[in-house]
């Protein structure tokens, strides 16, 4: 059982506390040890939350085993609503809530000195400590290994040498552990210089200065490539180019399969229920609407686990010395980075990781901007709109369009930065960017395959739960009569089937309609109000409700997928409802709009207080529909 | 001397850090102390990051401004 847990939950077994520099490999080890979950990555500051399983060991041993966000010291001043802030205030009431405890040090054998330093300051808190030097694989492979009896000697406190990616590594922290546990001894060490202490402990294995120049100019020859001055910029656009492209390429074909069973199914359902409010229910409401949103799973999963792989590589840190110059301008830092790319994967998770950022004016600004970046639940949205208004074009078009998108939407976030930089303010201690560079690393196909098992679950979970509930809901008020009913229903384009008369007399009906005034300038009328509505709370409810009401509309017609009966939508007129115009101003509603309630959550949560969400709903939903209405009667006028 | 006036390749020793108490701290417990010395590899365009490797074996970006901040000596 892993979950993040509150800094005032009282731990209740013995509990192991894993601490250690940020990207020492602490969380790996903490899966290893509890089987959990918890993000890895070749990045700084992955772990942002204090993570917490009860495990028993093979030996019998239950304790609680607690990854800590990391820190680079327990002595320098550190902000406390910074990720190492959280670490310390775990650290300090651990201490004096006087539960039993073991802090176990996690440091990378491959940068002992570093870990080391931080490890003697540990020792002056006087709690009982073991270390674990992880990476011990990746040092032989650069020619060393690491005397860990002489160490332990050295330091007074127990070692062990040990590498994430063995297949045993759970038995041999198991054992180490429980002993230590046990013990829990303290003993003082004579030890200041770490530097020499390092060199001390650290044994060459043949030719290992050879081998580890040979690491070193291995990772040169990829940093003269990714960060070149002039080439870097191309590479990075060619390569999200490259990626949505096969996007598209993977995804399309079984999100067309899964449509297509979608439909089947629907078919068997009416023709096995016949006409009536249970076959409607079931095909409009379930299967129009979460069915239709379920058949963007692929997409998600490719993406996810894309994303994972340019993490895990090492890449993100070379984006961040890249873009630090860019984001300055902007008013934020090169520490705002993750946070921002994290955000194209999800916001909520994002707003926590604005932790690692140390200047608090820029935190807050970075969660401000963080929601118009485009996060994975606009995708089901954009693949609607692109499928449905530029359907005859290729897979290389349409991921330049998805490569648009994604552009617009840090464009957006750029603007945004720029404005508020000049009138948010927020005190506190400025820093400047400090970051390291990890080693390249080969992504491990486990823990790229688990990143998109869970992206997946989740899409699964939320179109299984908030999605399906709020389709079904949609159904209801497209099925019941609103006020003045009759006359709204002759609204309905000609030749309109009694089932479509009367979701034009609607509840639903009735509220979009009554927001036309405001949203017909941008081309949207009454069906994608309700859309619009539908989708306040989460975006990919767009997607639910236009497959519920053009499943209504389009009765009897199930064998069209949603973009062909979006294209044949009628207007009251019986002309032709939508155009490339009415697309593209959704999409450009959909770039600003923080159409997600977590994401507002998680901004109060972080900024506690409700002025910060509401100005972000405030000023994405104005910017949103301005942007709209121009993009539409631009696009009108030019005739397309 | 300070690490922004170095060449890509030439290596020197950190002697100190202009940089408020609490900072400098942290600055050192990150890699960057008195005694360290670095190595700039590359320099971000637009007075951008400073990319530099530590006689750790360390590899960090750093602010330009910060780069400037650093007091560098000669290496023993």
């Amino acid at each position: 059982m892993t979950a993040a847990v509150a800094l005032g939950a009282k731990p209740t077994a013995t509990t192991i506390a894993l601490v250690g520099r940020p990207n020492a490999g602490k969380s790996s080890l903490y899966n290893a040890l509890t089987g959990g979950t918890a993000r890895v990555g070749n990045f700084p500051g992955i772990t942002v939350d204090v993570l917490e399983a009860q495990v028993t060991f093979g030996t019998g041993d239950a304790v609680t085993v607690v990854d800590l966000p990391g820190v680079y010291s327990v002595e320098a001043i550190a902000d406390p609503e910074s990720d190492e802030g959280h670490a310390r205030r775990y650290l300090d009431r651990l201490s004096s809530a006087g539960t039993p405890h073991l802090v176990a040090q996690v440091l990378d054998a491959t940068h002992l000195p570093m870990g080391l330093r931080l490890t003697l300051e540990l020792k002056r808190r006087g709690a009982p400590m073991v270390l674990l030097a992880t990476q011990h694989d990746e040092l032989m492979r650069r020619g060393s290994m690491l005397d860990a009896k002489a160490l332990s000697a050295a330091l007074g406190l127990p070692v062990l040498a040990v590498s994430a990616r063995s297949p045993n590594v759970k038995q041999q922290l198991e054992a180490f552990l429980a002993d230590a546990v046990r013990v829990r001894a303290v003993e003082p060490t004579l030890v200041t210089d770490v530097d020499a202490l390092a060199a001390q402990v650290l044994k060459p294995l043949g030719d290992s200065k050879a081998q580890a120049a040979a690491v070193r100019r291995r990772t040169e020859r990829m940093d003269a490539l990714l960060l070149h001055p002039v080439f870097a910029p191309f590479l990075f656009v060619g390569l999200m180019t490259a990626l949505f492209a096969a996007v598209f390429l993977v995804s399309d074909p079984v999100t067309g399969l899964i449509d297509l069973v979608n439909r089947a199914l629907g078919a068997r359902l009416e023709s096995a229920l016949g006409p009536g409010w249970v076959s409607s229910l079931l095909v409009d409401g379930v299967l129009g609407g979460a069915g239709t949103v379920l058949g963007f799973l692929p997409q998600i999963v490719i993406l996810t686990m894309a994303m994972e792989v340019i993490e895990a590589s090492g890449y993100l840190a070379r984006g961040t010395f890249l873009v630090d110059r860019i984001l300055k301008l902007a008013g934020l830092g090169g520490r705002s980075f993750v946070p921002l790319l994290t955000a194209h994967a999800c916001a909520v998770p994002a707003i926590t990781s604005t932790r690692i950022i140390r200047d608090p004016g820029q935190r807050l600004r970075t969660m401000l901007v963080l929601p118009l970046m485009t996060c994975s639940a606009r995708i089901p949205t954009y693949g609607l709109l692109i499928g449905t208004f530029f359907a005859t074009r290729g897979p290389v078009f349409k991921g330049a369009m998805f490569v648009g998108l994604y552009a617009a939407g840090a464009l957006a976030g750029f603007v945004a930065s720029l404005v508020l930089g000049k009138t948010v303010k927020r005190a506190g201690r400025s820093l400047p960017l400090v970051l390291e560079m990890p080693a390249y690393r080969r992504p491990q196909a486990k823990v790229v395959l688990l990143a998109g098992w869970r992206a997946a679950t989740r899409f699964v979970r939320d179109v299984g739960s908030v999605i399906l509930v709020a389709t079904v809901v949609l159904w209801a008020l497209l099925t019941v009569p609103g006020p003045g009913s009759a006359e709204a229903s002759l609204r309905a384009p000609p030749d309109s089937s009694p089932r479509v008369v009367a979701m034009h007399g609607s509840i639903a009906a009735f509220v979009g309609r009554a927001l036309e005034p405001v949203t017909q300038p941008a081309g949207f009328d009454w069906r994608i109000n309700v859309g619009l509505i539908g989708s306040v709370g989460a975006r990919e409810l767009m997607v639910g409700t236009m497959g519920v009401i053009f499943g209504i509309e389009g009765d009897g017609d199930e064998v069209s997928p949603l973009s062909q009966k979006l294209r044949d939508a009628k207007s009251r007129t019986g002309a032709r409802a939508y155009g490339v115009p009415t697309g593209l101003a959704l999409m450009a509603f959909f770039v600003i709009a923080c159409q997600c309630m977590s994401t507002l959550a998680a901004v109060r949560r972080e900024t506690r207080s409700w002025r910060w969400p509401a100005f972000v709903f405030g000023y994405t939903y104005s910017v949103a529909w301005v942007l709209a209405v121009v993009v539409f009667q631009v696009t009108r006028a030019l005739g397309w | 001397m300070t690490i922004s006036k170095l060449q890509v390749g030439q290596t020197r020793v950190v002697k100190g850090l202009r940089l408020p108490p609490g900072e400098a701290a942290w600055l050192r417990a990150v890699g960057l102390y008195e005694g360290v010395s670095v190595t700039p590899l590359r320099f971000g365009p637009f007075r951008g990051p400073v990319h530099l490797r530590t006689s750790t074996g360390a590899e960090l970006a750093i602010d330009f401004d910060l780069a400037q901040a650093v007091d560098l000596g000669d290496l023993p």
